[in-house]
């Protein structure tokens, strides 16, 4: 993407603040957030049209309150916050929708899975897909960030709001609870 | 901390089997463009107000001012207690002047002169309580 190379987020910041730079600005937030936003949204969702509409309500919610971000966190914090709470928004209203109740796991998003024209995994892919929907909502935010993006628990910790320590114990525990997955689906 | 590792996950790799639309990114990014409403931004005056500007001076000079009070405060009172000291001293007769003190120490004086000089400090004394 050729905006990448030239993305300055301070001055990106600054612009964002400008009634006149703004959505220009912003254009260049939504060209550099967009893949690693989708691909968080995704693999919390599963589908890639419900992962394209939050994507979507995610830029329009940070468009939209742009005012309250001032700078005191890192912009992609603030981002991952606003996607993650939309994630979780959208899966609640989806299990509201097919009568689940929210205290049950999400494997319900994986059982479409197969017939996705957007997903050409194999078996093992689906069963793994399978075992992180039945982890609680926190451990599968640590799994999936720190499993697939490599992302550091000091920038984990910033954007759950929790300590890293913890953040280790939740990937810990993720991890012998998905190998006893395989072991009882064996 | 040591990287965890899991046989099962290391079998798997770490693609998902995800796949997206030829070009979703490019194409996301300028519908999402289309779909931005007008919003009314706050514009944020970076320039520092002068009260900004000028309150580390203040601050500075109002601790001055603060250090010169107490000083003045403590010197005041300080000259108090030593006259009321001198006075009281006088009063009583502890009051010996440093020079005839050190000169009566000395050996320089008869016992006619020590005499003398205490029967002239007590008249100081009690003309001062007079």
């Amino acid at each position: 993407m050729a905006s990448r190379s030239t993305y300055d987020e301070e001055a990106v910041v600054e612009r964002l603040h400008h009634q006149d730079t703004a959505r220009e600005a912003f254009g260049e937030v939504i060209s550099h957030y967009s893949s690693s936003l989708y691909w968080q949204i995704r693999r919390m969702v599963i589908d890639h049209d419900d992962a394209n509409d939050v994507l979507q309500n995610t830029f329009l919610k940070a468009w939209t309150s742009i005012d309250n971000f001032r700078g005191d966190a890192k912009l992609s914090t603030w981002l991952f916050k606003i996607a993650i709470n939309e994630s979780i928004t959208f899966i609640n209203k989806k299990k509201a929708q097919n009568n689940i109740s929210l205290d049950d796991d999400d494997s319900f998003l994986v059982n479409t899975l197969e017939s996705d024209r957007w997903f050409d995994g194999d078996e093992a892919q689906i069963k793994l897909q399978q075992a992180i929907a039945t982890l609680p909502e926190k451990q599968r935010l640590v799994f999936n960030m720190r499993y697939y993006d490599d992302m550091k628990y000091e920038d984990m910790s910033q954007i759950l709001g929790t300590s890293t320590g913890a953040l280790k114990a939740s990937y810990h525990h993720a991890i012998k609870k998905i190998e006893t997955f395989f072991e009882e689906h064996d | 901390m040591k990287q965890e590792e899991s046989e099962i996950l290391k079998q798997i790799g770490k693609d998902p089997g995800f796949k997206i639309p030829e070009n979703y990114f490019d194409d996301f990014n300028a519908r999402m463009m289309d779909l931005l409403p007008e919003v009314e931004i706050t514009e944020v005056d970076n320039k520092p107000s002068l009260w900004v500007t000028v309150r580390p001076y203040i601050y500075m000079a109002a601790m001055f001012a603060g250090v010169w009070c107490m000083m003045k405060v403590f010197t005041h009172f300080n000259q108090n207690i030593s006259a009321e000291q001198r006075v009281s001293e006088v009063a009583t007769g502890i009051y010996i002047d440093n020079n005839a003190d050190e000169f009566i120490m000395s050996g320089g004086a008869s016992d006619y002169d020590i005499m003398s000089y205490e029967d002239s400090v007590l008249m100081d004394a009690n003309e001062t309580q007079d």
